[in-house]
Parts: C-alpha cells; structure tokens; sequence
C-alpha cells in the first residue's frame, strides 16, 4: 500500500525537485512518516493487529457515507456548473475542517526533527515532505467522500465529465492545502513563542465553531424547489473563487464550449493550484521551517513560570460536590489542573462548546412566531439536552495528549482500585467545564422560561452526567492524556457521535413525554437518575474499571 | 531489625512471547543493604525491577517481600516501597509539588504533611526554587531528582531504582550516593540497577551481576573479588559477561569506518 502510494509520486519527480527538494530524500521521508502511521496503532490496541487497517476502511466507510447525504443534496441540481460548483465547495470545506482539527498537528509537528535534523537534508525537502503526508490523508478523505457524487455526476453529465471531476478534485486539494500554509503562516507572522501555539488553538477552536455554523445556516437556507431550479450567476468575482476555476474547466470540457469565461476559468483551474503549490514549496515552506523552529525553541525559554496553588471557594465547593474518598480528591485536585493546561485537551473539548451554542441558537432563529409562543412550549429541553455533545467530547479529549509513558505512576502506588482515579479524573473534567457552561445556560432558560423549568433543567444535568459518566467508564480505560492522536482517528470517533446524538434525543423525548403526559413526572425522574448516578458512580465503576481492563490498555514501561 | 529477610525470590521466570527474559531467578535481600544489580543491556535487570514493584504482574515464580506474597498482598507491599523508573517520565504541565502532593495524597498522606516533606526533600537537592515551574522546563537531571523525591515521599522501607543516576551531573551522582549510604544506615533497604561499575563497587553491600536472566555472580565486592582476583567491578563484569575481545571490537569498529 505505502509502495503503491510512493509510486504516484514518481511523475512529479521534477516538480518536486524544481520547489528546492531531494527527490529520494523526500520520498524516504515519506515512507518513514507512512510506515510509522502504519504501525502506531498497535502499540495500544495489542490484541488487534491490524485495528490501523480497521480504523482506516471505517473511516473511509463512514466518509463514504457522508458523501451520500451530500450527493442526495446534488442530484436534483441540473446544470453541471452549479453541480460541480457546489461539489467543490464542500470539499474544499470539508478539508479546511479536516487540516484544522486534525492535521494541524501534524504540520506543527516538530517530534522528527531530532531525528532528521541533524542529517545533510534541506529544510525544503522536509516540510514538503510534511505537506505531501497531509495531502495523502486530505487527497483519500477528498476521494472516498466523491466517490457517490463522482457516480452521480457520470450518470448526469457523462463519463467524460466524471472523469475530469476526478481531476479538478486533485486540483482542489492541492489548492487547499497550499491555503491552509497561507493562512498559518499568516498568523505565525503575528506572534511567536508560546502566545502562537495558544493563539492557535483558540484559532482552530473558532474556525471550528465557525464551519459548523456555516454549514447549518446553510442548510437552513435552501428549499427543494429552490435546489432544483438553481443556477449560479457568474459575476466578476465569481473568477476569483477556487470552486468556480474548476466546474468552470469540467463544463468547458464536456460542453466543448471555449468561450472567454470558460477558457478563463480553464486557466485558473490548471495554473493556480500547481503555481500555488510551487509558491508554497519554494518560498513558504521556508518561512514556516523558521517559524516552527523559533516555536520550538521559544518554548523553552518562555515557558518558566510561577504557578500558584489554586484553591478557590468555587474549586472547593464542587470538590466536595463531586469525590468523597481522598484518592478521588487527589485524582480530582491533579486533573483539575492538568485540564487547564493541557493543550491538546483544549484543542479537543471547547470547539464542542461553541458547536453547542450554535446548535442552540440556529434551530430556534429565523423561524416565525411570537416570543411568548417560543418559551410557552417545551423548546428549553432541546436546548438542555443539546449538552450530550459535550459528554462524548469531554471523554475522547481525556484520552488524547503526550503523556504516554507516565502510567507507570499509578501501577506503583498502592490502590486496590484504579476506578477512584478515573472516577475523581472525569468528575474533575466535568466539574471544570461543564458545570460553568451548563450553569450559565441553566440560568438563561430559567429567565427565559420561568422559574417552573428549573426542575427540567436539573433533570437533564443529571442525564447528562449520567451519560458522560457511562461514556468514560465504557471507553478504553487508558489513563488521562496518554493516547495520541493520529492522523487516522477521526471517522469512528463521528460515528459514535451520531449515536450518542441519538441517544441524547431518546432522553430528551422520554423527558418531553413524561412532561406531557403528567404534572408530576420530574418527582420520578429524579429519583430515578440519582439512583443511576448512585450505582454508576459507586458500584457499577469498580467492577468495570479494574486493574485487569487497565493493564490490557496501558503500558507502564 | 538487621539482617532479616525482606525480599524473597524464588525461581523467578519471565517471557516476552518465545523470548525468556529471566529463567529462575533465585535471590534473598536481607535489610539495611545496599544492592546493586547490574547485567549487560537486555540481561532482565529493569524487568526484574518492574516484577518487584508490582508494574509487571504476569511472572512465573514466587516472590515475598516483607513475609508476604507479592501477588496477593500487592497493595500491603507497594504501600512500603519506593520506585524510581528509569526514563524520567512525568505529566510535564504539572509542577514537581502539584506532581509529588498527587502522589502523597494518592498513597495516603495528607496534603500538609506530603507538601512539607517534598519542600524537605527538594531542597535537599537545590531544587526549592524550581518547586512551582512546570516540569516541562525542567532538565533531564533535575527530573530524575523529581522523580527521586516523589519515591521516598512515604519514608519507604524498601527503595527499588532502575537507573538512578543516569542523567545526573557529578555532584548530584555524589549527593545521590551519599543519600542512599544514609538511607541504609536508617535501616531501609535499596535495591537499584546500574551501569555506573564504579558507584556500584563503591557503595554496594552486594552486588548481583545477571547475564541472559540468570545470576552469574552475587556477594559483595571482596567476596567476589577474592574468587576471580579481578581488579575492579569492570573488570570482572566483561570477564563474567563474556566479552573479552574488546580490543579485536574496537579495531573491527575502526575498520568498518574505512570502507
């Protein structure tokens, strides 16, 4: 698989070697960065030896399945201008996702560098390298969420017309990756150090919430009749968006029609994104090596700083609130600092909290009727129940970070049980982001709503505790902060998100039933999720997590 | 108090797959002594350590450490030793007190009690100013003396180190030494693992040298010098492990380079 990949490097050997690069240093690189992907996921999953393998056709699988949903939206869409033009912008959006939330680490990634340093290679010949790593993840998601649309637009437009889709596609990620530098080193440019890596992170996290509202208010904007008669109107601008170059090139060539817009469009389409490319490897790339190196070394040398003990009314209260034996309050004490300064942690939980907020808001805009009709009904429960999302995130964000090989600490102490570890480690999570958040909208619908709400919005808090709770003690129990996050990860992790959706909407419904159906359902609710809290929390968590299930995840070496 | 058997083990085996790590380790660690286990890379010395702490479970064999079973009174055993791991692995966004008050308040100390004594012991090591910096910023010698700290925390009897002086500057390898010559006039016995030969001759009460996970030689240097009239540890070691020809090495080493 890796040879076969390498392979179709081969005819771009001159490319890559005008933008100032080795050729077989580069694709030695290449293949180490390949192989290393290959084998990383072994390491903890030891039963499996092929789970790499598995993650990766699961995530194609569910990319493919993301691009049904897409082409169902494309297919009533008749001229092959607006079609192609719409099937680019969505991967080009995509992408941009993909590249902020899960490759950015690795372009930052700076772990190799002791190794390929120190060895006669050229900085060019390495962050091309780096570059090439991405595209080859960026260029399969590309494909494997086309690969419906691409059939569709056989069906509609031709063969030949698929066919140069196939090819603009190629394009488009080389164009996007070359935007992705642009912007980067565009901020780099603004700050160094260690203000860069944080300004980053709010950065992604703000890019994040960003798509994802763009995208919901975008589906909130089209009606079916709409779609089918739509026809993009090429306006002078519409030269200057990337999408555009390449449906315009795709039409062109099937429709045989050479006109100046086309043959204008034909052009952009086939000089912008290898200039760009070139551009990025000769130029950019250079810059961003410095500035990475700077970042690297900034980090050192800024860091130094006094922490101060942290112990506030606010710590205090739910401390108390949440973990009961000393070892739960220890566990509660670390992880409620390391929370707040893990970065990759941040980077993981928070784009959640704004992706929340919009799922809260959107629905509910733009929509006619009155205010007093909107807090008369049972809307404030969607909103509250909403919050599941922040449950699975909490989670899978308390496995990832660098701190692989500090596990060793726990085996060496003497705890009959890891459980009261993991249990103060996701209470101290939960009790640091959610609780402020949850109290803050808590708060809004109680105003909104009325006093009377407030035992629903209790009810729900407690569901969703009860969930995350569930979640963590079920996920793989690996200590806090000691799974890395890999370049192929992200499919499962958004299948598993659809489910817990699910499921937060068969709580909220069975909520909203109850509610209907009699005045007094919240005095069975309650007692019920408390008593859930109680055996989850007391019983349930210590025959789960033993020390057994522990050591099959973690490697104490 | 002296001169009773605390650590007991018997026929001590190990495998990784096909690959038999230890194959019958038989030893007896009596109090107050200073042990010094060393072997060629790969000899079992870090696996054995690991058995020892309780991080590697799956072992065959019986072992008993303060008369009881390692395998069924785990939690009485790790609550009286110390470990100190090889690679100086900590969460690097903690600072060494938040780290070492975790660890206290895991193993039971109060919060009070376990921030007093890590003062105590980092100060030990000039190492008072550097107590609320994040680890991340720290040196690979000032983490070791982290992670020295955080093991005798709990005042344990019986100190098990894999490596503990690598990374450590001269003065620290001095201090480190003399603290563990301290440690086990107080009674308390040390158990580490070491390449430095001439720290192991010198402080040592016995020394344990292993080869392919088996004893080859065990007694305290004078004993074992008496047998083999070696000059010094080193000495004995390549003897003992087998590689004599470290002069055809080192030209074969030479000659590779002018090809």
């Amino acid at each position: 698989m890796i040879n076969l990949i390498l392979k179709l490097f081969i005819p771009f050997r001159w490319f890559i070697e005008k933008m100032g690069a080795d050729y077989d240093q580069f694709i030695r690189i290449l293949k180490l960065k390949l192989t290393l992907d290959d084998r990383r996921a072994n390491k903890y999953s030891k039963k499996s030896k092929n789970a790499q393998e598995k993650t990766l056709i699961k995530q194609s699988f569910f990319q493919i399945f993301m691009g049904v949903f897409f082409a169902m939206f494309l297919i009533m869409i008749k001229t092959p201008f607006t079609f192609f033009y719409i099937a680019h912008t969505f991967l080009m959006a995509m992408m941009a996702m993909m590249i902020i939330s899960e490759f950015s680490t690795i372009l930052f990634d700076t772990s190799e560098n002791v190794i390929i340093q120190p060895l006669p290679i050229k900085g060019n010949t390495i962050s091309l390298a780096r570059n090439a790593h991405v595209f080859i993840y960026l260029a399969m998601m590309a494909f494997c969420l086309s690969v419906v649309t691409i059939i569709i637009a056989i069906y509609k437009f031709g063969s030949l017309s698929g066919l140069i889709f196939v090819f603009t596609i190629f394009l488009n990620v080389l164009f996007t990756l070359f935007f992705a530098n642009i912007l980067y080193l565009g901020i780099m440019r603004l700050v160094s150090g260690e203000r860069l890596k944080n300004l980053l992170m709010y950065f992604q996290i703000a890019i994040a919430i960003f798509f994802m509202a763009a995208y919901q208010i975008g589906l909130r904007m089209v009606d079916k009749t709409a779609i089918q008669e739509m026809v993009l109107p090429v306006h002078w601008f519409t030269y200057l968006l990337p999408p555009a170059f390449f449906s315009g090139l795709i039409e062109a060539l099937t429709t045989l029609n050479f006109d100046q817009s086309h043959l204008l469009f034909i052009a952009e389409a086939l000089v912008v994104p290898p200039v760009a490319i070139y551009f990025t490897g000769k130029y950019l790339t250079p810059v961003f090596n410095r500035k990475l190196m700077e970042l690297e070394q900034g980090d050192r040398v800024t860091k130094i700083k006094i922490e101060t003990a942290h112990k506030s009314l606010w710590y205090r209260m739910l401390s108390s609130l949440f973990v009961h034996t000393t070892e739960e309050k220890a566990a509660f004490k670390m992880m409620w600092k390391m929370t707040g300064r893990e970065r990759q942690f941040k980077q993981t939980l928070l784009p959640t909290f704004g992706y929340v907020i919009i799922m809260m808001i959107l629905p509910n805009v733009g929509k006619h009727g009155s205010f007093s009709d909107f807090t008369s009904g049972y809307k404030y429960l969607f909103i509250l129940y909403v919050f599941m999302m922040v449950s699975f995130a909490l989670c899978s964000a308390l496995l990832i970070g660098n701190n692989q090989s500090s596990a060793w600490v726990f085996k060496s102490m003497p705890l009959k049980s890891p459980a009261s570890f993991f249990k103060g480690a996701i209470n101290a999570a939960f009790a640091r982001y959610f609780i402020p958040f949850y109290l803050a909208v808590g708060t809004v619908v109680c105003f909104l709503w009325g006093i009377k709400v407030m035992p629903d919005v209790f009810i729900a808090f407690l569901s969703v505790y009860l969930i995350t709770s569930l979640l963590y003690y079920f996920q793989q129990p690996g200590f806090p902060f000691s799974l890395e996050k890999t370049a192929v990860q992200g499919g499962s992790n958004a299948m598993k998100v659809f489910a817990l959706m699910a499921l937060a909407g068969v709580v909220g419904f069975v909520h909203y039933l109850l509610l209907r159906w009699f005045d007094f359902a919240n005095l069975i609710l309650i007692p019920l999720y408390c008593s859930a809290i109680y055996y989850v929390n007391g019983i349930m968590v210590y025959r789960k997590i033993t020390w057994k299930e522990v050591d099959r995840v973690n490697d104490y070496s | 108090m002296t001169n009773q058997i605390i650590v007991e083990i018997r026929n001590l085996r190990k495998n990784y797959g096909p690959k038999q790590v230890l194959q019958g380790i038989d030893l007896e660690i009596t109090s107050g002594q200073i042990i010094g286990y060393i072997g060629p890379n790969g000899a079992g010395k870090s696996t054995t350590v690991k058995i020892l702490c309780g991080l590697i479970t799956d072992f065959y064999g019986d072992i008993t450490i303060f008369g009881k079973d390692l395998r069924k009174d785990t939690l009485e055993i790790k609550r009286q030793v110390g470990y100190i791991p090889e690679n100086a692995v900590l969460y690097e966004s903690l600072t060494p007190l938040e780290f070492m008050e975790f660890v206290g308040e895991m193993r039971g100390l109060g919060t009070e009690q376990t921030r007093d004594k890590a003062e105590k012991l980092m100060n030990i090591f000039e190492m008072k100013q550097n107590l609320n910096q994040r680890i991340a910023t720290f040196s690979k010698g000032m983490r070791q003396k982290v992670l020295i700290c955080s093991a005798l925390l709990h005042n344990p009897d019986l100190i098990f180190m894999d490596e503990p002086l690598s990374g450590l500057d001269a003065n620290s390898v001095i201090m480190v030494k003399e603290m563990l010559i301290h440690l086990a006039h107080d009674g308390k016995t040390i158990f580490y693992s070491s390449h430095l030969m001439d720290v192991v001759e010198k402080i040592s009460d016995r020394i344990i040298l292993i080869d392919q996970g088996k004893v080859i030689a065990d007694g305290s240097f004078d004993e074992l010098n008496k047998l083999s009239n070696d000059e010094n540890l080193e000495k004995m070691f390549t003897r003992l492990t087998g590689n004599t020809d470290h002069g055809e090495k080192a030209e074969a080493f030479i000659n590779a380079f002018e090809k």
